[in-house]
């Protein structure tokens, strides 16, 4: 029997909502399912914000959340209420028995259950206070009674308790009764026949790990086994997470990690140790990014090998820090004055992130150009499990090496070459003495304003790139579902991605001749391969979450076809429903014929 | 001052070749106006250079922009001339990627102090093994003639017609208490200290900052002369104790009257120090140890 089942913990920021999603999820993947699971939690780190851990277990990977959950479990009523609605006919609801406080009417969840829905009241609070002397276990509590009501082994939840309290024992013991208090509790409770997990498939090959990692851990692992060397970096949402993996594991490997005063020193840094040989990286936001839009026209004039890695959110300026969109795009295309092109690859998934996260490296030193590594906060939280190769998939120097020059002659850092690539001289190395300067330049790196000169290292930085189309072992843009000319074609990128293919699949079981295609790499563009599949497209669908459509802006400028455009700026991934009713009235179907 | 010797053209030129230092000079002469004060800059780099024994390929030169900045392509080592302003978080970069590598900052003061202001106390307080040479003219040359933030009141320029209105900086004393481990001022008319203060800022283990006071001979005709400078620089005291901040502090303040000289010298830990001592509390391996990661491979190189 496959399992395919979504359970969403709702409660206030301190119920320990998004602690208990983690030994959730980490339990499940721990047993061999795969996991997909996002949370969302509000900007202020005390406070009565709303926390949401939700996640969808599967025996094969699902690719986006589902619109409904088949178990809600409520922490907080006040913040579970608006979602009571989520769960599907015949899924559960779990909250809070008795009510400590005066509740204003209607503030309670049972008043708020629907129709077919099954309520399970439980004494949260009090099988919290008996069992460990306090009500902060309550979320372990709950817990407990998730694994006694889906007959799910406990082992698997000790252990993902004890992980999680690794280093607090009193915590770790508390959390073990609490635990004990709410499974007993469910034991005695009616059975909940519909939401059935059948047994997990391993389809993992020997040597390989499966690992439940979210999209900014992956892209540290990806660094890390591409032999990442410096990292230079400014703590803000969602990004910072990158920056504080790196500081625990870069130094175990003899890497170099430093926290700099703003983002501007941060990406000088990267090109500073990118000229002197190193694998450099820095991550940022929407906010730092624009930081370094200047410094970036330096690393692509200078051809400095630099990576960085942007988790956008809600914007502009400040705009949404924990809410997810993905506006940045234009930003990280074309940001910066001048012609100034660079490679900009946007994964789809955590694995994606993985994957580019190593290959950002190999690109930049290949191509010497600085490499942004586009995802978003819906990514960069996002947890899926994942499947790593036993060896990294990545090369550890990709750098073309200056042969011995002959004698008397002059090392040209930018000599013009067949494929536009220079090879390049690293500090340290006798007689290549040169200066890479932000000033226009000859072959030897001396200014040169010339019109000639211009026209040619002009030509030299956007042509090099090209062969960045061609790079090995990297999928640059990929086509799903049906074969051949198709009514509707979906085109999408980044994290929206998984919803699209989601959509696509729901369609195809409608019975509508649908494809999607993903496009990884956004800058240089893949034309060709775009353009293949658009014509076999009678309509093509471009869903993103941003208002003006910048990735439908940017095929437009590369394929004169037209799009139709589906936005979503409400700081949450877009509802496979909303993509699933378009693609239904593109293909000349009712958009009203909602699944039951 | 002694008996005043004549100099003959081709002794100095025969003395010059033979010292080596024309070896850090690069093909490409500068492009600063006949009479700049940097022209003694990059002669007393290039013999400091030579003096300390620095293989040209383990020497970078890393600049922002401006009159100054230009610095990099009239030596010949390696080099980086960066945007306005971010010298030092470059030149930071360099050297966290290679220990091995010599690395000096230059700019103006336009570059250092306003645009790249922000960057000035981190490089100093973090102890970067690098050193800072702040060429200090008093004006924006490179874009004819504005106002900098080491400007004097009531300095006129383009940008401040009717007078600046702005006090200047006092960059020594910035440097003192963001925890410089070295800090000297030098004069460019006086190129025989000059020399000899940059090789002791470049000898420095840890982040040192020389502040060299020139004039700019085109733009600036009532302030910053030769010999308004020539008059107003004085020696620090023979008594001068380097290793005590707070004198340091005291003789700083008094910018009426710029003294020259080493103002203050610690020994303390360098970032690169530091950062070694984060990987062996993580276990990690250090590099020159068997193992060592690709991090340093431009060191091994």
């Amino acid at each position: 029997m496959a399992t395919d089942i979504q359970i969403s913990i709702v409660g206030s920021a301190g119920d320990g909502t998004i602690a208990a999603g983690e030994i959730l999820r980490g339990a499940l993947a721990g047993m061999g399912y795969k996991v997909i699971s996002f949370d969302v939690y509000p900007p202020e780190i005390r406070g009565f914000g709303k926390c949401i851990a939700r996640m969808r277990i599967t025996t094969e990977q699902a690719y986006s959340l589902k619109h409904k959950s088949d178990v809600l479990v409520s922490l907080d009523d006040s913040h579970a209420i608006p979602h009571a609605d989520e769960v599907r006919e015949c899924g559960a609801v779990i909250y809070e028995r008795g009510s400590i406080v005066q509740l204003p009417e209607g503030g309670h969840m049972s008043a708020h259950i629907g129709p077919g829905q099954l309520p399970y009241p439980v004494p949260i609070r009090e099988l919290s206070e008996k069992s460990t002397g306090a009500n902060r276990s309550r979320n372990i509590v709950v817990l407990g009674f998730l694994a006694g009501l889906l007959k799910l082994p406990a082992e698997a939840f000790q252990k993902a308790i004890a992980k999680k309290f690794k280093r607090k024992a009193a915590a770790a013991e508390a959390g073990e009764a609490a635990f004990r208090a709410g499974q007993d509790f469910a034991a005695q409770t009616f059975k909940l026949d519909d939401v059935l997990f059948g047994p997990p498939v391993s389809t993992v090959v020997a040597g390989a790990t499966v690992e439940m990692i979210s999209g900014n851990a992956a892209i540290v692992r990806g660094a890390l086994d591409a032999g990442i060397d410096t990292f230079f970096g400014y703590p803000i949402t969602p990004a910072t997470s990158i920056m504080e993996r790196l500081a625990t594991e870069m130094p175990k490997r003899g890497g170099r990690l430093l926290q700099t005063e703003d983002e501007i020193a941060a990406i000088s840094a990267v090109v500073g140790a990118g000229f002197a040989g190193a694998r450099a990286a820095t991550s940022t936001s929407g906010p730092g990014l624009s930081l370094m839009a200047e410094m970036l026209g330096m690393g692509v004039i200078g051809e400095v090998p630099s990576v960085v890695f942007v988790s956008q959110r809600g914007g502009p300026s400040t705009g949404m820090p924990t809410k997810t969109e993905q506006s940045d795009l234009h930003m990280a295309v074309y940001g910066g004055h001048g012609d100034a092109p660079r490679i900009v690859i946007a994964p789809t998934n955590v694995d994606g992130c993985y994957r580019c996260g190593g290959k950002a490296f190999e690109m930049a030193e290949a191509y010497q150009t600085p490499v942004i590594v586009l995802i978003d906060l819906y990514l960069s939280n996002r947890y899926e499990t994942v499947v790593f190769p036993s060896r990294p998939p990545f090369e550890a120097d990709t750098n073309r090496k200056p042969g011995k020059l002959a004698a008397g002659a002059q090392y040209k850092r930018f000599a013009l070459t067949a494929d536009h690539i220079s090879p390049r001289a690293i500090p340290g190395e006798k007689g290549n003495m040169h200066v890479v300067t932000g000033l226009e330049h000859n072959e030897l790196g001396r200014p040169n304003d010339s019109a000639e000169m211009h026209e040619a290292m002009s030509r030299k930085r956007h042509e090099k790139l090209k062969a960045a189309l061609r790079h090995p072992d990297f999928t640059h843009f990929k086509r799903f579902g049906d074969e051949g000319p198709v009514d509707v074609g979906v085109i999408s990128w980044g994290s929206t991605f998984g919803e699209c293919l989601e959509a696509m699949i729901k369609a195809r079981g409608e019975g509508i001749r649908c494809a999607a295609m993903k496009v990884v790499m956004l800058s240089p563009f893949p034309t060709h391969g775009v353009t293949a599949f658009m014509t076999d497209c009678k309509q093509v669908l471009v869903p993103e979450l941003n208002y003006q459509g910048q990735f439908a802006n940017l095929l437009q400028a590369n394929v004169a076809r037209p799009v139709t455009r589906l936005n979503r700026v409400s700081g949450e991934p877009m509802k496979v429903e909303d993509i699933l009713d378009e693609i239904r009235r593109l293909a000349g179907r009712k958009a009203a014929q909602k699944a039951a | 001052m002694g008996e005043i010797k004549p100099i003959y053209l081709e002794e100095k030129l025969k003395e010059i070749e033979e010292s080596g230092r024309l070896d850090y000079r690069s093909k490409t002469l500068p492009t600063w106006c006949p009479g700049c004060g940097y022209f003694s800059i990059v002669e007393a780099v290039a013999a400091s250079l030579c003096e300390l024994g620095i293989p040209n390929e383990n020497a970078v030169m890393v600049s922002g922009i401006g009159c100054s900045s230009r610095f990099p392509f009239f030596v010949n080592t390696y080099g980086m001339h960066t945007l306005h302003g971010r010298a030092l978080p470059v030149a930071t970069g360099v050297k966290t990627a290679n220990d091995a590598l010599t690395v000096v900052a230059v700019g103006g003061d336009g570059d250092g102090f306003a645009i790249g202001g922000g960057h000035v106390p981190h490089a100093a307080r973090r102890n970067v093994d690098m050193t800072y040479l702040l060429f200090d003219n008093g004006i924006y040359g490179l874009t004819k003639g504005q106002t900098s933030p080491l400007s004097a009141v009531g300095f006129r320029t383009p940008t401040s017609p009717y007078d600046n209105p702005d006090r200047p900086l006092n960059a020594l004393l910035m440097l003192l208490s963001h925890g410089a481990s070295w800090v000297g001022q030098a004069y460019a008319g006086r190129p025989d200290h000059l020399h000899r203060m940059i090789t002791q800022a470049m000898a420095h283990r840890g982040f040192s900052y020389l502040h060299i006071l020139s004039p700019c001979v085109t733009f600036d005709k009532t302030h910053r002369t030769y010999q308004n400078l020539g008059m107003q620089v004085r020696d620090l005291p023979a008594d001068h104790d380097p290793t005590d901040r707070l004198a340091a502090m005291r003789e700083a303040m008094n910018d009426a009257t710029p003294a020259l000289g080493l103002y203050y010298r610690e020994e303390r830990p360098t970032l690169g120090d530091a950062l070694d001592g984060l990987v062996e509390k993580a276990g990690g391996e250090l590099p020159g140890k068997p193992a060592a990661k690709p991090a340093r491979k431009a060191a091994k190189r």
